[in-house]
C-alpha cells in the first residue's frame, strides 16, 4: 500500500479520539508539544524581525557617529547618565521578574506568577515615568530632532562641550531610538496585562504556560534593545 | 539548576518538556547583569580612546548573551531557535558592513576619476561648473551644517 | 478515501469537518473565519482588485505616452499615475499575491495540515493588509503621490509646508500604508515558517515537500528578515517629513544615499519575495504536466534558499550612479552576478524536467512555459544592469523598466496566473473553459512581449524612464509599446470573464483534474474545512509518479489530448483498488 490517500486510514485511526483532550489545545495541533514548539518557533522568528526593525536605527546611528564623532560626544553629555542607568536597572529587574513569572508558571504557581507579572508591569511603568522626565527636560532645553533643534543655553548641562550646529541629527536618532523602544514598552505593558488577566482566570498550568513564556520573550527583547541603547546613547 | 530536560519535542508522549532553572540561578544572572551595568557606567568616566566603543559593545554583548541564554532560555531551547537568532544577527551584520563600506569610503576615488564636484566637501573642484547664482541662496543657504549632501569627514 | 475522520476541535464544534469549506454562507462566516483557505480567497479577491487598479494606472500611463507632448493628462497627473501604478502593484498586489493569497490556500494542504500554525494571526495579517490598503486609498483620494514607488528622499521627505523643497502630494498616508502592509507580510512569513516546521503530516519529510512549499519557505525568511527594515525606513521617512528629522534630507544634515541603502536593503530582497513563489508555482506545474519528479529536486529547493540569502547581499546595485563609494559598487556588482547561479540552476532543471517528460500543454503549463521563457530574458538582462560600466548607460532608462517587468510580469504574474489556473478547480470546485483560457494566455503573452520588447530597444537607445515627454526618435517605440499594452489588457479581460463564467456555471471539478501526484490533489474538491477527510500519512514523495496508484492520479482525470482514454479507465481501476482493500 503505497498511497497516502489510503495509507492514512488505518495507521492513525486510533489517534482520532485520543489527542484532543485539553481545552487549551487548538484543533489543528496534534500534541501539546507541537503547539508549544510552534509557538516558541513563531515567537523567535517574530523576535528576529523585531531586531531587524531596530537594526535600521542602529545602522543610522553607526553611520552618523562615524561621520560626526565629536558631535556625538558633545550631544551625549546632555543626556543624564543617572536617569539612564536607573532605567537600565529597572528594566533588568523587570526582565528578571518576567523570567521568574515564567518559572512560577512552569511550576504551576498561579499566585506567584500573577505577582511577578504585576512587578514587571510596575517596573515598565517606572521606566516610562523616568523616560517622561528625561523627555521633558530635552523639550525644555530645546534638544529636539532635526528642524526643531534650538538649544537653550540656560537649560544645558554646565561645563559640557559646545553643541555643533548639526547636533539635531543626534537628537533625531536619540528620539527615534528611545521613542520606538518606548512604544515597545507600552505594547509590552499591554500584553503583560493581558497575560495577568488570563493568569487570574486560571488559564495556565504546568502543562500550558505558553502565552506567559512568549510574552516574557517579548519583554526580554525590549530589555535586550535597551541594553545596547543605554551605553550607545548615554555613555559615549 | 533544577531539571535539565531539554525542550526538544518528544513525539512519543507529546507533552511539553521545558527547562526550569532555579530561583537562585535567576538571581545570580540578575546580579551579574547589575554588576556589568555598574561596570559600563564606571568605564564611561575613563577615556580609553578608540577602545571606548569596543569595550562598551563587549560589555553590552555580554549582558545581552546572559539575557538571551538564560532569561530567554535559548541555552536550553530548540537548536533551531538559536539558529534563527544567530542568523538574524548575521543579517544585521551584513546591513551594517555593506552600508558602512559605502559611507566610510565615499568619494575616496573622486580625485583619481577627475570628478568635478567633490562630494566629500561639496566644493567645486578646479575647472568645475560655475554655481548658479539663484540656486545658491535658496537651495543650499538653509542647510544648517553647510556641508551639502555628503557629510565632511573629521 | 472511505473512512471518516472525527477530529472536532475545541473551537470548531459547529463545523462538519467533512463538508466543503465553501459550504457555510454569509458575509460574517467569511470575515471571522480562521480557515486558511477562506482567508486565502479573501486575499485573492483583494489582490485581484489591486491588480485591476494597478493595471488601469498602467494603461493610463501607456496611453499618455502614445504621442509626444500631452495626450491625455498633464505632467503632474502623469507622475502620479506611474507612482500609483508602482505602489499599488508592488505593495498591494505582487507582494501578497502568491504567498498570502495562493500560499494560504495551498500551503497547509500540501503539508497535510489542518491549518496554518497560527490561524488567528493569519486572519490578523489579512485585516492589517486591509487596514494598510485603506491608508493607500485615502492617499489616492487625496491626490496620490508623485514620488515613484521608491519614495526617494529628499523629494518625498522635504515637505513644502515646512519650507522644504520636495513634493506636496499625499506622501505620509502612502508611506504609512506601505508601513502597515509590511506587518501583514511579516506576520504571514512568521506563520508560514512555523507552519512548514511544525505542521507537516507524518511521513512528510523535508525532502518530500513540494517545491512550492520550499519556495514559500524561502520567501517567508525574506519577508521576516527584510520587511522590518522597510518598516523602520518608512517610519524614518514619515517622521522626517513630519518632524524634519534630518537623517535623509541634506538640507538638515542628512544623507539621501543612506535612504537608498535602507530602502533597497528591503526592496531588493523584496523582488525575491515576488519572484521566488512564482518559481515555486512553476516547479509544481511543470512536475504535474510533465508527469515526473522535477530534475534536480534538491537543487531547485536549495536555489530558492540561495536566492533568499543572495537577495540580501546585492542591494547596492540600485545605487551604482547614486554617488556611492566606488569600492562598494565593485563589491555589489560582483555579488550581483552570483544571483545568476541559483536562477540558472532553476531554469536548467526546469528545462531538463521537460526533457522526455510526458508533457500535456494545458493552460497552466502554457503559463509555466511562458514563465521560463520570459524570466530567462528578464534574468539575463539583469546581468547587463549588474555590470558597472553598462549600468551607467542603462540606469534609469526604459531598459530597466523592461527588465523589471520581464521579471515581475513575465515571472511573477505568469506564475500567479498559472497557479490560479492550476489550483482554481481545487479551491473553487469548478472547471473553466480551456479554450478561452488559451485565448487569454495568447493575448497576454503576445501583448506583454510587444509592450516590453519595444521598451528594451528604446531604453538601450537612451530613453529615460518616468519622463512625460520624449524626442521624436522614440515615438515609434512608445506607440508599439502602448499598442502592446492594449493587447495585454485585453488578454487579462478575457481571463477575467473566463474565471467569472467558471464561477457562475463551470462544470464541477473532479478531485484530480490534472493527474498530479501531489498531496493537494488527493483530497476532495473543494477540500473540507480541515483539508482532509483523514489525517494524511505520506508513504511516498509528492512527485513520486512511479509510486502513485492509478486511482490517485487518474480519478476523474481526462487528458485533453486523448479524450476518453483515461476518463473511462479510472472508475474501473478505482473499483479494483477498493476491492483489494475490502
Amino acid at each position: 500500500m503505497s498511497s497516502e490517500a489510503t495509507a492514512n486510514a488505518e495507521e492513525h485511526a486510533h489517534d482520532d479520539h485520543g489527542h484532543h483532550g485539553p481545552k487549551w489545545l487548538a484543533h489543528h495541533f496534534d500534541t501539546p508539544a507541537q503547539q508549544f514548539d510552534a509557538a516558541k518557533l513563531g515567537m523567535w522568528v517574530f523576535l528576529a524581525q523585531e531586531l531587524l526593525f531596530f537594526s535600521g536605527l542602529f545602522v543610522a546611528y553607526g553611520v552618523y557617529r562615524s561621520w560626526y564623532p565629536e558631535m556625538f560626544v558633545a550631544a551625549s553629555h546632555q543626556l543624564d547618565k543617572i536617569m539612564g542607568g536607573t532605567n537600565t536597572i529597572v528594566l533588568l529587574f523587570s526582565s528578571f521578574t518576567a523570567a521568574m513569572a515564567v518559572r512560577s508558571s512552569q511550576l504551576g504557581k498561579q499566585k506567584a506568577t500573577g505577582n511577578y507579572i504585576l512587578i514587571t508591569i510596575f517596573c515598565a511603568c517606572v521606566f516610562l515615568v523616568i523616560k517622561y522626565f528625561e523627555y521633558t527636560h530635552k523639550f525644555h532645553a530645546g534638544l529636539l530632532p532635526g528642524r526643531f533643534f534650538h538649544p537653550h543655553a540656560e537649560h544645558l548641562v554646565a561645563g559640557a562641550p559646545a553643541l555643533p550646529a548639526n547636533t539635531g541629527s543626534f537628537f533625531s536618532i536619540y528620539f527615534m531610538m528611545t521613542g520606538v523602544h518606548g512604544v515597545h514598552v507600552v505594547i509590552g505593558i499591554g500584553v503583560l496585562i493581558w497575560i495577568w488577566i488570563r493568569n487570574n482566570r486560571g488559564e495556565f498550568s504546568k502543562e500550558f504556560f505558553t502565552p506567559v513564556d512568549i510574552v516574557a520573550l517579548y519583554w526580554h527583547l525590549v530589555d535586550l534593545v535597551w541594553i545596547y541603547l543605554f551605553p550607545l546613547l548615554y555613555l559615549i | 539548576m533544577a531539571s535539565q530536560t531539554s525542550l526538544h519535542p518528544h513525539k512519543d508522549d507529546g507533552a511539553v518538556h521545558a527547562h526550569i532553572s532555579s530561583s537562585a540561578f535567576y538571581v545570580a544572572v540578575f546580579m551579574a547583569l547589575i554588576a556589568l551595568t555598574v561596570l559600563t557606567v564606571g568605564q564611561s568616566y575613563v577615556d580609553l580612546g578608540r577602545l571606548n566603543l569596543i569595550v562598551v559593545i563587549l560589555i553590552a554583548t555580554t549582558k545581552a548573551s546572559l539575557v538571551v541564554s538564560f532569561f530567554m532560555h535559548l541555552r536550553y531551547d530548540n537548536k533551531f531557535n538559536a539558529l534563527i537568532f544567530i542568523s538574524c544577527i548575521f543579517f544585521i551584520g551584513v546591513f551594517f558592513a555593506y552600508t558602512m563600506n559605502d559611507t566610510e569610503r565615499r568619494g575616496e576615488l573622486d580625485g583619481d576619476q577627475n570628478v568635478r564636484v567633490l562630494p566629500k566637501t561639496g566644493e567645486d573642484a578646479p575647472g568645475g561648473f560655475v554655481p548658479h547664482a539663484a540656486s545658491s541662496g535658496g537651495e543650499h543657504g538653509a542647510a544648517p551644517t553647510g556641508s551639502g549632501a555628503a557629510p565632511a569627514h573629521h | 478515501m472511505a473512512a471518516i475522520t472525527t477530529t472536532p476541535g475545541a473551537h470548531h464544534d459547529d463545523v462538519d469537518p467533512n463538508a466543503s469549506f465553501l459550504e457555510k454562507k454569509g458575509l460574517m462566516s467569511w470575515l471571522v473565519t480562521l480557515d486558511h483557505k477562506r482567508i486565502g480567497i479573501m486575499y485573492l479577491i483583494s489582490v485581484t482588485i489591486a491588480f485591476l487598479l494597478g493595471g488601469i494606472f498602467a494603461l493610463l500611463v501607456r496611453a499618455e505616452l502614445l504621442t509626444q507632448g500631452k495626450t491625455l493628462m498633464d505632467a503632474d497627473t502623469y507622475n502620479k499615475m506611474f507612482s500609483l501604478h508602482g505602489v499599488v502593484m508592488v505593495f498591494l498586489f505582487i507582494i501578497p499575491s502568491i504567498p498570502a493569497a495562493m500560499g494560504n490556500i495551498i500551503l497547509p494542504i500540501q503539508l497535510g495540515a489542518k491549518d496554518v500554525a497560527f490561524p488567528k494571526l493569519n486572519l490578523l495579517s489579512l485585516y492589517i493588509y486591509w487596514f494598510g490598503a485603506c491608508f493607500g486609498l485615502y492617499s489616492m483620494i487625496n491626490g496620490g503621490v508623485d514620488t515613484g514607488w521608491t519614495f526617494y528622499t529628499p523629494y518625498s521627505s522635504s515637505d513644502p509646508a515646512h519650507g522644504g523643497v520636495g513634493t506636496a502630494t499625499s506622501v505620509i498616508p502612502m508611506t504609512l500604508a506601505a508601513f502597515i502592509m509590511g506587518f501583514s507580510s511579516i506576520l504571514t512569513g512568521v506563520n508560514f515558517i512555523a507552519t512548514v516546521h511544525k505542521m507537516r503530516a507524518p511521513g512528510l519529510t523535508w525532502r518530500r515537500l513540494t517545491l512550492f512549499t520550499w519556495a514559500l519557505y524561502a520567501t517567508s525568511i525574506i519577508q521576516v528578515l527584510a520587511t522590518p527594515v522597510l518598516a523602520i525606513t518608512l517610519l524614518l521617512l514619515t517622521m522626517e517629513r513630519f518632524l524634519g528629522l534630518g537623517i535623509f534630507d541634506p538640507r538638515l544634515g542628512g544623507d539621501p544615499v543612506l535612504y537608498q541603502h535602507f530602502f533597497w536593503f528591503y526592496s531588493h530582497p523584496a523582488v525575491y519575495i515576488m519572484i521566488v513563489p512564482g518559481m515555486g508555482v512553476v516547479s509544481d506545474i511543470l512536475a504535474s504536466f510533465s508527469r515526473r519528479e522535477p530534475v534536480g529536486y534538491m537543487a531547485i529547493a536549495a536555489s530558492s534558499l540561495g536566492l533568499a540569502l543572495l537577495g540580501f547581499l546585492v542591494w547596492g546595485h540600485h545605487l551604482f550612479v547614486a554617488g556611492m563609494s566606488e569600492y562598494a559598487t565593485m563589491v555589489f556588482s560582483a555579488l550581483t552576478f552570483l544571483v545568476a547561479i541559483p536562477s540558472g540552476v532553476k531554469v536548467f532543471n526546469w528545462v531538463a524536467t521537460l526533457y522526455k517528460g510526458s508533457i500535456s500543454l494545458q493552460s497552466p503549463m502554457l503559463w509555466a512555459l511562458s514563465f521560463i521563457f520570459l524570466f530567462t530574458i528578464g534574468g539575463l538582462t539583469g546581468l547587463f544592469l549588474g555590470m558597472l560600466a553598462v549600468d551607467v548607460h542603462l540606469h534609469d532608462t526604459y531598459f530597466v523598466v523592461a527588465h523589471f517587468h520581464y521579471v515581475m510580469v513575465g515571472g511573477t504574474v505568469m506564475g500567479f496566473v498559472g497557479g490560479l489556473h492550476y489550483w482554481w478547480p481545487k479551491f473553487t470546485g469548478k472547471m473553466y473553459e480551456e479554450s478561452w483560457a488559451r485565448v487569454g494566455w495568447f493575448f497576454v503573452f503576445i501583448g506583454f512581449n510587444v509592450t516590453f520588447i519595444a521598451q528594451f530597444i528604446m531604453g538601450s537607445r537612451g530613453m529615460p524612464r518616468r519622463y512625460y515627454d520624449y524626442l521624436p526618435q522614440y515615438e515609434i517605440f512608445h506607440q508599439v509599446s502602448t499598442f502592446g499594452s492594449w493587447i495585454l489588457g485585453f488578454g487579462f479581460l478575457v481571463l477575467m470573464v473566463m474565471f467569472i463564467r467558471s464561477l457562475m456555471n463551470g462544470k464541477p471539478a473532479p478531485r484530480n483534474p490534472w493527474g498530479s501526484a501531489a498531496l493537494e490533489w488527493q483530497t476532495p474538491t473543494p477540500p473540507p474545512t480541515f483539508n482532509f477527510v483523514k489525517d494524511p500519512v505520506l508513504t511516498r514523495g509528492q512527485y513520486d509518479y512511479q509510486l502513485a496508484t492509478d486511482d490517485e492520479l487518474y480519478e476523474g482525470f481526462d487528458d485533453p489530448l486523448f479524450p476518453g482514454l483515461r476518463g473511462g479507465k479510472a472508475p474501473v481501476k478505482k473499483a479494483a483498488a477498493e476491492g483489494d482493500h475490502g
